[in-house]
């Protein structure tokens, strides 16, 4: 988070307005932060229903700050308000000091409407079919900085002709906006927001009808605007992953309240995915980024909706990492997960320990208990079905194996094939034990029977809708 | 017409210059033709005179040299033919503005200049006039009543549009379909009604538009309001791009919206009341000619309004001019002529752009 300074002088000049707005500002002295956009309180009716309730906001040079929430909890309707396209019921929105919403005395004045469109850019959800061509349409982001009967100078021409090369539009430049599609309209704003110049961009689900490439091209665009220019940013974002990613700090909308700020990692746990969105997520670092990556499981609805694993149990003997992908499938297809034993620092375990499973945990590289191994062998006998994942076994883990006996009903998982390998039945299982684990495993195979990793499922299914049948 | 050189506008266009450009290039073309036009149009008619006698009466009146035709022919060019000419260029520059400026604010090309009951409001006043008897009072009761009924029918449509103060153009739309239906029917059952048999020919015979009545007079009252209507749209004709783009964006441009819209509705219906006082319902100018314009040089307001006054104009001066000489020396009402080419041009026009242009 970049929360920069402005210039002393200005910042005297107008601080004493930006802390009039809610009295938390502190003019005693020179220097005083205060944001470039300050959100305070601002609470929005439309048709007698209150869509958003007093949010208050501050965006500071160089920030991008993601509004997220679920339809309806009043993001657009929070952006509109801050663009000055939708009446406040109450509350203020300033610019730099400079009220644009919501006129109180003391403040460091009104802006007129030419003044805050140089101020606040909005780039709205849908970009409207018209009949300029792209670059009339662009050009049309001058306006505010135009003068009556002023037309647009060279300068102005340039600045449209580079927007539209960085958001590569310039191969339709001529072409009318009602023959261009949803994606390259949508550009085509874009293009015209970055000619406006504005110091906050206002941006409402700018990726929302774009490809995969182009929506990383609009983020980092708005990105480099933020980091070149000083501008500040909020964007509203469907896609959790994508504002995670890209924002400096998340807001989260419900119901018209804003529920929680802060970092992505701050807003986004599967609490608040649960209460804003009815959904059950996991929130695990992005393997490239480290930002956080929203993993969903299913909705709320997921028992009464019916999925393939909906009221059946699976306990998957696992470790080393043998059992975390199958976990993850196996809660995302409706199933309740059990595990074991697992030690501590496993990957399994963190995998089982995020997803909120019942498992039995260990001890790291110490033999399984007589304690440990009951309540592991309840578990199995509980299940509808065991899965014996391909993990090594060693003297430790040996007890785990042997818990596979008392399964009602056993998946033996191959293991993976390994590149390279000679061996007739490829692909082998790291056996620790003089051999003991390997015998054993044979003979649970020669019982049940051995499936690869990714016919699990199926596996499970064919044999739920069998115990249905039976069941009738 | 202008399609040429307008479509040729070079890839990476220049709006700024290409505005100038496309502005005066437009405007040279059809300021040239029209000048030729009132030329023609002065010379022809039952009583032809010369082309030479027609220029050298036109450049006398100019200030410029000596006229060489005889007295009659001057007069029949400086009292009949002129106020005729001058009018009908007058009216054909109204509707193509206003309906320049509906077919902006509607965002939608089939809106025409009497799309919020202007042009009905004025028939009803014409009517009123007519069966009333106050049109024999003076002759300028005709077009004063027509002007009252359209501002009056403009005002109520206006009040319904804003009923709980939420101004919507949607309301406008259909509280101006809704008006010209209740007055379109008022119309007809003053005709039905009435026993007087040439009251109804007057009513049928002002319902079908036309300049013919034209004196000196009527352009005297009728040029400045719509000269100062066209004017004031000239000043908002950027705005109007935007708000075609869309309120919000408009807005959040720094658009004034609201006063830019009622500014130009008002400026519109007054224009387009103004050229329904003196000349009827002519049909099909206010739809066509913004239409072609537009295909012309494109959506540009700051350019395709003034062409779209100047095309009308023209327009309607080559229909009157071919109203007058088709059946002479009966005369055919223009705004029949109009609507008669008017149509199946439109449908030619549709068909031909079908696949790209929409313009809603």
């Amino acid at each position: 988070m970049t929360h920069s300074v402005p210039g002393a002088a200005d910042a005297d000049a107008r601080a004493s307005a930006v802390s009039d707005l809610n009295g938390t500002g502190d003019d005693a002295g020179g220097g005083v932060e205060w944001p470039l956009l300050r959100v305070a309180e601002v609470t929005t009716v439309l048709g007698g229903k209150v869509i958003v309730d007093s949010v208050s906001l501050d965006i500071w040079r160089g920030e991008v700050v993601g509004v997220v929430g679920s339809n309806g909890s009043g993001k657009t309707t929070l952006l509109k308000t801050i663009a000055g396209l939708l009446d406040a019921e109450s509350g203020v929105v300033a610019v730099d000091g400079f009220s644009v919403v919501g006129v109180g005395s003391g403040h460091g004045g009104r802006l007129g409407f030419r003044d805050r469109a140089r101020r606040l850019a909005y780039m709205p959800q849908r970009a409207e079919s018209h009949p300029f061509t792209a670059f009339e349409a662009v050009l049309m982001g001058r306006y505010p900085h135009l003068g009556r009967f002023a037309l647009e100078g060279s300068s102005d021409r340039e600045m449209a002709r580079a927007a539209m090369e960085r958001t590569s539009t310039s191969e339709f430049a001529d072409r009318k906006l009602d023959t261009l599609s949803g994606g390259e309209r949508q550009r085509v704003v874009l293009a015209r927001v970055l000619v406006q110049q504005a110091d906050v961009l206002l941006m409402d689900e700018p990726t929302a009808s774009l490809d995969l490439w182009h929506q990383m091209l609009t983020m980092d665009l708005m990105r480099e605007e933020t980091n070149r220019r000083g501008a500040g940013a909020i964007v509203v974002l469907h896609d959790l992953s994508l504002a995670a990613r890209y924002c400096d700090r998340l807001v989260l909308l419900h119901k018209g309240r804003k529920i929680a700020e802060g970092t992505p990692w701050d807003v986004l746990t599967p609490e608040n995915l649960r209460t804003a969105f009815g959904v059950e997520g996991l929130v695990e670092p992005d393997p490239v980024t480290g930002k956080p990556h929203v993993l969903l499981l299913g909705s709320h609805y997921s028992e009464s909706s019916g999925l393939i694993g909906t009221g059946r149990t699976v306990h998957l003997i696992c470790g080393a990492g043998s059992g975390r992908q199958l976990m993850h499938q196996l809660r995302v297809a409706g199933y309740t997960v059990t595990a074991g034993v697992l030690g501590t620092g496993d990957s399994d375990r963190e995998a089982a320990e995020r997803l909120g499973l019942d498992y039995v945990g260990a001890p790291p590289f110490s033999a399984i208990t007589n304690e440990q191994h009951s309540r592991h062998l309840e578990l199995v006998r509980a299940a509808d079905h065991v899965v014996l994942c391909p993990m090594a076994v060693g003297i430790n883990n040996m007890r785990n194996v042997e818990a596979a006996l008392e399964a009602r009903d056993l998946l033996v998982v191959e293991p993976p094939v390994s590149p390279g390998s000679e061996t007739e039945v490829a692909g082998s299982v790291g056996d620790y034990t003089q051999g003991r684990a390997s015998q054993l495993r044979r003979g649970l195979i020669e019982r049940s029977g051995q499936v690869p990793e990714v016919a699990v499922l199926f596996e499970l299914a064919r044999a739920g809708s069998a115990a249905t049948l039976s069941d009738r | 017409m202008a399609v040429e050189f307008a479509n040729s506008v070079p890839t990476g266009g220049v709006p700024g210059s290409t505005v100038v450009k496309r502005l005066s290039g437009g405007a040279l073309l059809l300021g040239s033709l029209t000048i030729m036009m009132i030329v023609v149009a002065s010379a022809v008619g039952p009583f032809n005179i010369p082309i030479s006698h027609t220029a050298t009466t036109l450049l006398d009146l100019a200030g410029i040299g000596e006229s060489t035709a005889a007295p009659t022919e001057q007069a029949i060019i400086q009292s009949i033919r002129l106020p005729r000419i001058f009018l009908a260029f007058f009216v054909g520059a109204a509707l193509g503005i206003s309906g320049g400026i509906m077919q902006g604010l509607f965002r939608n090309s089939m809106a025409d200049p009497g799309i919020i009951g202007v042009s009905s409001g004025g028939a009803t006043g014409a009517v009123f006039a007519i069966a009333s008897g106050a049109s024999t009072v003076s002759t300028l009761f005709l077009p004063l009543f027509a002007f009252v009924g359209s501002a009056i029918s403009m005002t109520i449509v206006f009040l319904i549009a804003s009923v709980g103060g939420r101004f919507s153009m949607a309301t406008l739309l259909l509280g101006g379909i809704a008006v010209s239906s209740f007055l379109g029917a008022v119309t007809t059952a003053t005709i039905i009604l009435t026993d007087d048999l040439n009251v109804q020919r007057q009513i049928i015979f002002w319902i079908a538009g036309g300049v013919d009545t034209a004196r000196w007079e009527s352009v005297r009252i009728a040029a400045p309001i719509i000269g100062v209507g066209a004017l004031i749209t000239v000043f908002v004709a950027r705005d109007l791009n935007l708000l075609l783009v869309g309120e919000d964006e408009a807005r959040s441009l720094g658009v004034r919206v609201t006063l830019v819209r009622n500014t130009l509705l008002i400026s519109a219906s007054l224009i387009t009341g103004a050229a329904v006082a003196f000349s009827g319902i002519i049909a099909f100018v206010g739809l066509v000619v913004p239409h072609v314009v537009r295909l012309a040089v494109g959506a540009d307001h700051r350019v395709l309004l003034p062409l779209s006054a100047l095309g009308g104009g023209l327009f309607l001066l080559v229909a009157d001019t071919a109203a007058r000489v088709i059946l002479s020396p009966a005369e055919l009402r223009v705004g029949i002529l109009t609507a008669m080419i008017g149509a199946p041009f439109f449908v030619y026009l549709l068909v031909r752009n079908r696949s790209r242009t929409s313009m809603l």
